[in-house]
């Protein structure tokens, strides 16, 4: 596709410097030299490794995990987003944003939330005496990751709705003697294909390096993954053996990813980008009740309530409450676990994860500006597949693969965690540019240029504007999920440099429930208070333009 | 007692959260009859179209389809269980499903098998001289063989009554008018009825056995084409039927079919019957005034239109719009001199407007 030249000048020859070496430098050289410790310290031996008692276990549970979360939370972010499709659904606009808020609570704190709510000792347990002793252990894990995954599968599956299953295609098939069913299976569904199949690579992918959710609830049980095993092992870091495994095991993550990957990029790729925006939205049906509807809206509401919102209560009710086994009641409630919480320690994480999240943020959107026009050219593709790969490289097998490339210099300081961000989260900044960018009639340029602008001044007066909601929606995404991080940063953190979520986790590996519940609630209003005005502000820019 | 009509609709209302997109229609289609809904967007065409195809419920009144009942306030049966088939606006055709498919699937959903559906469709698409698109998908598919497909689709259902949602809308000329050969062929050999919704007023007089003009989702006016042609209720009503100008010049006296009009203290007769919502002003079709004559005029502009040639008069009385076959019959700025063989007196523009008033057609 010709795109207009947007100039080839000495700036665009910066631009192309500073991109290539900030790919090179976060995702080529630190996966370079895993492979090579890896050859290198197992002298071969890879399956000696692999057969260590535990570690086979570990990659098992890891592979079994990865393909239950799949299996069950595509099909329920399918079934959400259709059912907020429904125009009949009480309460539309309030679900399209509940069933997103999920993704503002940390996942380790959404996983510490289900202890507080369903374990032994926790709030169902003491106001009606039920507890749910499988939430620390394989189940619980299971459980939460799917809760945890269904915001991304719906997101994904809805945006595919929107942009393939025009309604007429649906009433085209309602008018031809299907039921309700019959188009969903022979219309719908099929249409959505590559939304589904994107949607299951991500989350097998997503999966298969989560660390947080299986730290907090699996490790305490004894139930071991690959992250957590990795973690385990670089604690343990000055024994060789478990360096070894810890490195292994990393690129052993990698490895499967990509096969995963790839093999979807090769299947569902071509179709995907194929995917075409609907012309002519159809009229929305007006609103009249069904019973179903209701129905639909009572399950959808206690699904939320029972997977988030009591998890949350319960945190919070712990938070409050001085010791484990006081009853949660207002008359017990003290502010003395959040005051104990809030010392000079805690600020200073906090300042230094704000300030970490900020500066990843800015900097990631002006790297992913820079590659998505880059990425017009040729040349430009290769540097998005470096950085893809940034993305799906486990967080835990990029953190193992910097500490082996910079630790000697900045090992243990923010920087090393600010890398890691950079190379982790610039998909995220660049994707949505990008997108915006494809939508982009070439001819709106072109009409600029025959208007007598100048090839920078097209851009910034044509090409800008339209792209300022993609550009703070990446930047959002990256601060959202910086300040959430603790895979990477666990890892990576040194004295002096602790983020706020690994405070929050070693406070919970201490087991002082009062103390981690206030710390976890602190995170999750420290996330959200920044949040939620520029979520805001980023629907309002959207609908303006 | 005469059969039922193929569709009935009866106070009608379909509400858009609070806004009624659709108020209180009665509208009836015979067997075998064809009824245009003309209107311009935004009327409620479509949205009475979804409500009949049962792709919304309305909110007051109720559709009947040959005599039963398939929407009332409390009860809306399902689009698959009305006998009804719709052909969409640019095609609605299933990106994942080849021609034949497509056609196959409404003769799938009436459980005969996969083989013999597919002979079936092939039949169907042949029919519409479409057969060697069978293995193409939409993609692969100019607007109008998508439309034909789309055709072909609605053919297989094998419904009695046909429902149109602008069918044409982007299509452009030469396509359009195969088309609409085609689906007048069609409905003359299958007798089956016909709901066609458009905004386009050449499209409706000539394909429709009755015209239904909507306006902000209320009925304006219900008759055959040449009496909604020469008879509109009002000035939109005229301006939305095909070609109008308008003389403002006094009606001095009107009899039986005809009238006297005073065009700059010139007492013409003319044709005309008592009607309309005026006097005020004086609709000219294009055919009801003739170049050559006593009254006086100048031309303002002339469009050679191959046929015919239009030619815009300015006159005492305003500007009027006189179609003659042939070439061009002058010039720019020449005085020419005309007459005037029919006018249909109306409201004058700006005028208080009259409550819509329906003109019953021949049931």
């Amino acid at each position: 596709m010709a795109h207009p030249a947007t100039g080839g000048g000495p700036a665009h020859r910066v631009v192309t410097l500073v991109v290539v070496g900030f790919a090179a430098a976060v995702v080529v050289v630190p996966l370079g030299r895993l492979v090579l410790t890896v050859v290198q310290e197992t002298h071969g031996r890879l399956g000696a490794v692999l057969s260590t008692p535990g570690l086979g276990a570990a990659v098992v549970n890891t592979f079994v995990l990865a393909l239950a979360v799949t299996a069950v939370a595509v099909p329920a972010g399918l079934a959400t987003a259709l059912a907020l499709r429904r125009s009949d659904l009480p309460a539309r606009r309030l679900f399209r944003v509940a069933v997103l808020l999920p993704v503002l609570v940390p996942p380790f704190v959404l996983g510490y939330s289900w202890r507080q709510a369903y374990g032994r000792a926790g709030i169902t347990d003491t106001v009606v005496g039920a507890a749910w002793t499988g939430v620390q252990g394989s189940g619980g894990v299971f459980v939460v990751l799917v809760v945890n995954a269904v915001p991304l599968t719906y997101l994904l599956t809805a945006a595919g709705l929107a942009a393939r299953a025009e309604p007429d295609l649906v009433r085209a098939a309602r008018a031809s003697g299907a039921t309700t069913w019959i188009g969903l299976r022979t219309v719908t569904v099929p249409l959505l294909r590559p939304a589904i199949a994107a949607a299951s690579v991500l989350v097998f992918v997503l999966t298969l390096e989560s660390f947080a959710i299986p730290q907090v609830l699996g490790t305490p049980a004894g139930f071991k993954t690959v992250t957590t095993e990795i973690y385990t092992d670089l604690a343990r870091s000055a024994d060789p053996v478990s360096f070894v495994a810890a490195v292994t095991l990393a690129l052993l993550l990698v490895a499967s990813t990509a096969v995963v990957v790839v093999a979807a990029d090769v299947l569902v790729g071509p179709r995907l980008r194929v995917t075409r925006v609907s012309e002519a939205p159809g009229t929305t049906p007006p609103a009249n009740r069904s019973p179903g509807a209701r129905w639909l809206a009572a399950a959808l509401g206690g699904y939320l309530v029972l997977t988030v919102a009591l998890p949350m209560l319960a945190l919070l009710a712990a938070a409050l409450t001085p010791a484990v086994g006081v009853p949660p009641t207002p008359a017990n409630w003290t502010l003395d676990n959040l005051r104990a919480v809030l010392d000079t320690r805690t600020f200073d994480a906090m300042q230094r994860s704000f300030g970490l999240s900020l500066g990843a943020a800015s900097l990631l959107a002006v790297l992913g500006g820079c590659l998505a026009v880059l990425e017009r050219r040729r040349a430009g593709r290769a540097l998005s597949v470096v950085v893809t790969l940034g993305l799906v490289m486990p967080g835990s097998t990029l953190a193992v693969a910097l500490l082996i490339s910079y630790g000697r210099w900045i090992g243990g300081t923010t920087a090393i965690i600010l890398l890691a961000y950079l190379a982790k989260l610039w998909a995220f900044a660049h994707r949505p540019v990008s997108g915006a960018l494809d939508r982009l009639p070439p001819d709106e340029l072109r009409a600029a240029r025959a208007s007598g602008a100048t090839a920078l001044t097209s851009v910034r007066t044509i090409a800008l504007p339209p792209l300022a909601p993609a550009l703070l929606a990446g930047w959002l995404i990256c601060f959202v999920t910086a300040l959430h991080e603790v895979t990477m940063s666990s890892l990576l953190y040194g004295p002096g440099s602790e983020t706020l979520a690994v405070v929050v986790l070693n406070a919970q590996e201490l087991g002082r429930v009062g103390r981690s519940a206030a710390f976890s609630v602190v995170l999750t209003v420290a996330v959200t208070l920044p949040a939620v005005p520029l979520w805001v502000a980023l629907r309002r820019l959207r609908t303006r333009t | 007692m005469s059969a039922p009509p193929a569709l009935q609709v009866r106070a009608l209302s379909v509400a858009y959260d609070r806004d009624l997109a659709v108020h209180e229609v009665d509208l009836s289609v015979g067997v075998g009859e064809v009824v245009a809904l003309l209107g311009p967007s935004g009327s409620g065409k479509s949205t009475l179209l979804h409500a009949v195809a049962g792709f919304l419920a309305p909110s007051a009144g109720e559709v009947w389809l040959h005599g039963r009942r398939v929407s009332s306030p409390s009860r809306v049966d399902p689009p698959e269980r009305r006998d009804v088939a719709v052909v969409f606006q640019n095609g609605a055709l299933w990106p994942h499903l080849s021609a034949v498919d497509t056609v196959a699937y409404p003769l799938r959903r009436r459980r005969m098998g996969k083989a013999r559906a597919r002979a079936e469709a092939v039949q169907i698409l042949d029919r519409l001289d479409v057969g060697h698109l069978a293995r193409r998908r939409p993609a692969e598919l100019s607007g109008g063989e998508a439309q034909r497909v789309g055709l072909a689709r609605a053919l297989a259902r094998g419904a009695s009554l046909y429902l149109f949602d602008e069918p044409t809308a982007n299509l452009d000329t030469h396509v359009r008018a195969l088309f609409l050969t085609e689906l007048a062929e069609r409905q003359r050999v299958s007798g089956t009825a016909g709901l066609y919704a458009t905004h386009d007023a050449e499209e409706a007089l000539g394909l429709a056995d009755r015209i239904v003009l909507l306006r902000d989702g209320r009925v304006v006016q219900v008759g055959p084409p040449e009496l909604v042609y020469s008879r509109p209720v009002d000035l939109w009503a005229a301006r939305l039927t095909g070609p109008a100008t308008y003389l403002s010049a006094p009606l001095v006296s009107v009899g039986t079919g005809t009238g006297v009009v005073d065009i700059a203290g010139e007492r013409v007769r003319v044709r005309c019957e008592a009607g309309g919502d005026g006097p005020g002003s004086l609709l000219v079709r294009p055919g009801w005034a003739h170049l050559g004559g006593t009254l006086p005029g100048r031309l303002r502009a002339v469009w050679f239109r191959g046929p015919h040639s239009d030619h815009q008069v300015e006159t005492p009385a305003g500007e009027v719009l006189i179609r003659e076959p042939g070439g061009p019959r002058g010039r720019v700025g020449d005085r020419v001199g005309w007459s005037l063989e029919r006018v249909w007196p109306l409201a004058a523009p700006g005028a208080r407007p009259q409550p819509p008033r329906t003109t019953a057609g021949p049931d």
